[in-house]
């Protein structure tokens, strides 16, 4: 879709815009269901034109509902379609039942599920589970589920691929896999993170005709972003600007053998336009420093006393990328924790926060989920079973503006709605990718920016430069330091006017 | 001139508003469709393209994003802009060549081609309205008004 990103909603707001439609707007739900079949069956045909026999797979709720409206007008339109039925036709809403019934009468053929019943269809039609799911997929489920994702055939998932959670994007057990995903009413927060980004396909929006009005009584559960929304914030630089004007960011980590993870930082800050970029390291490092780049002033300290005179000077820190958590790294977390500057933490800076926590305003946390399991003293699954619940845990917990990453990067300042990131590839799953990013927002609250646009436009920033890279050059072999010279590319966005 | 509005119940009222519209329109006329996916565009471009003498089926010009028919003299072409990833792809397309001022144009999703596109004689919304359909025809140009009006006397008789 090239309009502009649908804000996402959790499935009680999906349910609450439902309600309104029904009372307020008069939009009975057996007519919701009719229009959700009519925006399918035109998706359908839009996206598979030469399709001519489909096999449609309901299950016994609303979603299956949906299913037989699809079946129903494919079958007036002349195609082939055999539908699949799962679960207790007796234990259907009155609105699945109610269409299931118009399918009957239409004379379409509706069989208990049998994974036979899929041969010799060219496009199948999932409306086995909505969002209506809860705990683990049955067995029942769980075999159609197989037989779909074994055709090899396209999908057209309704609502939700089955499996998924509509919340949390994660697969209850297993899911469809669909290439094409129509979600109904608005866009559910679940589809854009974790498991659901492999199972989706392409996701697009049909709102019914519910009136805009409804939405704006209902606030979403996140909004989604990418460079596209925030790249506005970088204006071209004034003619009389000198480099004082662009802040002065101070880099601490760089322990015995963890040198280049700081030093991507640092480069990465120097890319993103900080005026001038500080590498507080060990000293034997320093001189190294200078050699791979110049432009990083660096310095080789050995205890916290000597950080004082180098606070003094910069106007934020981004400290953990090769922090380690030795004596050294300790050590100096800990003088840095006293300085009252804003600060980015990444890496073993988090672990060494997890250790000893307390809240700040002006900082900006950006654990991946590892790094959030142990901020949140839990595992890591927990973490991945509800990202948005975790990143919300920790911006309350330690205050400030929380970066969580991974597929689906969320950011959330305090009780705002959570900001997601639609943009990045599975390319950044490699090493320095982090550090970077550490770096990045480092560069842009040395600029000015406050924490909170500084780690959007970021975010926004690092997955733009890897989409760039990963378009150029492919996913696998990418490097964090092939990002460096589109970061600068992007931090420049009239050159791409 | 004033926008038309008209109610319409089901599939069949949307094609045959189609049909009448295909009547009462003249060559070069430019005619942009708007509508949440279901709401009948392609139903009634079905209509237009019976009432202007196609016996066939109607299939979406997805994948060429427009399908071109020549019926009895007349040309007309059939967008559907809803796969257009960006309004500049329709420059490959040469899409300044279809709106030659003669052939009938009926455009699916003009807002996805928005910049890229002549402006419209005639603009349809389709909108869900109970258990049918809601259609507000805004006439933009004289071309639209003379359309409209024909639509009337036709609807009237």
């Amino acid at each position: 879709m090239n309009s502009l990103p649908s804000p996402l909603y959790r499935t009680e707001q999906i349910r609450q815009l439902e309600q309104l439609a029904t009372e307020q707007f008069a939009i009975p739900a057996a007519q919701l269901m009719e229009r959700a079949g009519h925006a399918a069956f035109e998706v359908l045909r839009k996206r598979w034109p030469w399709c001519r026999r489909i096999a449609v797979v309901c299950g016994s709720g609303n979603n299956g509902g949906d299913g037989y409206v699809v079946a129903r007008l494919a079958r007036q339109a002349g195609l082939s379609v055999k539908v699949a039925a799962v679960g207790d036709l007796h234990k259907m809403t009155a609105e699945a039942a109610a269409a299931w019934q118009r399918a009957h009468s239409a004379g379409i053929e509706i069989t208990p599920f049998h994974a036979s019943l899929l041969a010799g269809a060219e496009v199948v039609v999932d409306a086995l589970l909505g969002t209506g799911l809860s705990g683990p997929v049955g067995e029942y489920h769980l075999a159609a589920i197989d037989a779909i994702n074994g055709t090899g055939c396209p999908v057209l998932a309704l609502d939700v691929p089955s499996g998924i959670d509509a919340d949390t994007g994660a697969a209850r057990g297993a899911a469809v896999n669909a290439t094409l995903t129509l979600t109904f009413v608005g866009m559910k927060q679940g589809l854009v993170t974790g498991d659901a980004l492999e199972h989706c396909g392409i996701v697009e929006v049909a709102t019914l005709g519910i009136p805009v009005e409804a939405y704006q009584d209902v606030t979403p559960a996140a909004h989604p972003f990418d460079f596209e929304t925030f790249k506005q914030l970088l204006r071209p630089r004034r003619r009389n600007s000198h480099k004082g004007a662009f802040g002065h960011l101070l880099v601490v980590g760089g322990d015995h053998g963890m040198l280049g993870a700081a030093q991507l930082t640092a480069r990465a800050a120097g890319r993103c336009g900080a005026g001038l970029v500080s590498l507080a390291t060990r000293a034997a490092h320093a001189t190294m420093v200078s050699a791979v780049a110049p432009e990083v002033m660096a310095h080789g300290i050995e205890s916290a006393n000597e950080l004082s005179s180098l606070l003094e000077r910069a106007n934020v820190v981004a400290v953990g990328p090769g922090l380690g958590q030795g004596g050294w790294g300790r050590e100096l977390f800990g003088r840095l924790t006293e300085s009252p500057l804003p600060m980015v933490i990444d890496a073993d800076g988090l672990n060494l926060l997890a250790q000893d926590h307390f809240r700040r305003h002006n900082w900006v946390l950006t654990p991946h989920p590892g790094e959030a399991a142990r901020l949140l003293n839990c595992n890591t699954g927990d973490i991945v079973a509800d990202r948005f619940a975790a990143c919300a845990a920790i911006a309350a917990k330690y205050g400030g503006v929380c970066v969580l990453k991974g597929a689906g990067t969320l950011v959330q300042e305090g009780v705002s709605t959570p900001m997601i990131c639609t943009g990045g590839n599975p390319g950044m799953a490699s090493g320095g990718m982090g550090d970077l990013l550490t770096g990045i927002i480092g560069a842009l609250i040395a600029q000015g920016f406050s924490v909170s646009e500084a780690a959007k436009l970021g975010v926004a920033m690092h997955a733009a430069a890897g989409d760039t890279a990963a378009r150029q050059g492919g996913e696998r072999g990418m490097l964090a330091s092939d990002l460096l010279p589109r970061l600068r590319i992007l931090a420049n966005p009239e050159l791409t006017k | 001139m004033m926008a038309l509005e008209q109610f319409l119940p089901d599939g069949m009222a949307t094609e045959r508003l189609g049909t009448l519209l295909a009547r009462c329109s003249t060559p070069g006329a430019v005619i942009f469709l708007y509508g949440d996916l279901g709401a009948g565009k392609t139903t009634l471009v079905r209509g237009f393209l019976h009432g202007m003498g196609h016996q066939g089926a109607v299939k979406s010009p997805t994948y060429t994003l427009v399908e071109p028919y020549d019926l009895q003299g007349h040309r007309v072409y059939h967008f559907d802009l809803y796969r257009l990833g960006a309004p500049e792809e329709l420059e490959y397309l040469g899409i300044r060549d279809y709106f030659d001022g003669i052939s009938v144009a009926l455009v699916e999703w003009p807002q996805r081609g928005s910049g890229m596109l002549p402006t419209a004689d005639l603009e349809i919304h389709l909108e869900y309205r109970d258990e049918g359909r809601n259609a507000t025809l805004v006439p933009l140009t004289p071309r639209a008004d003379t359309l409209l009006d024909c639509l009337a006397q036709h609807q009237n008789s």
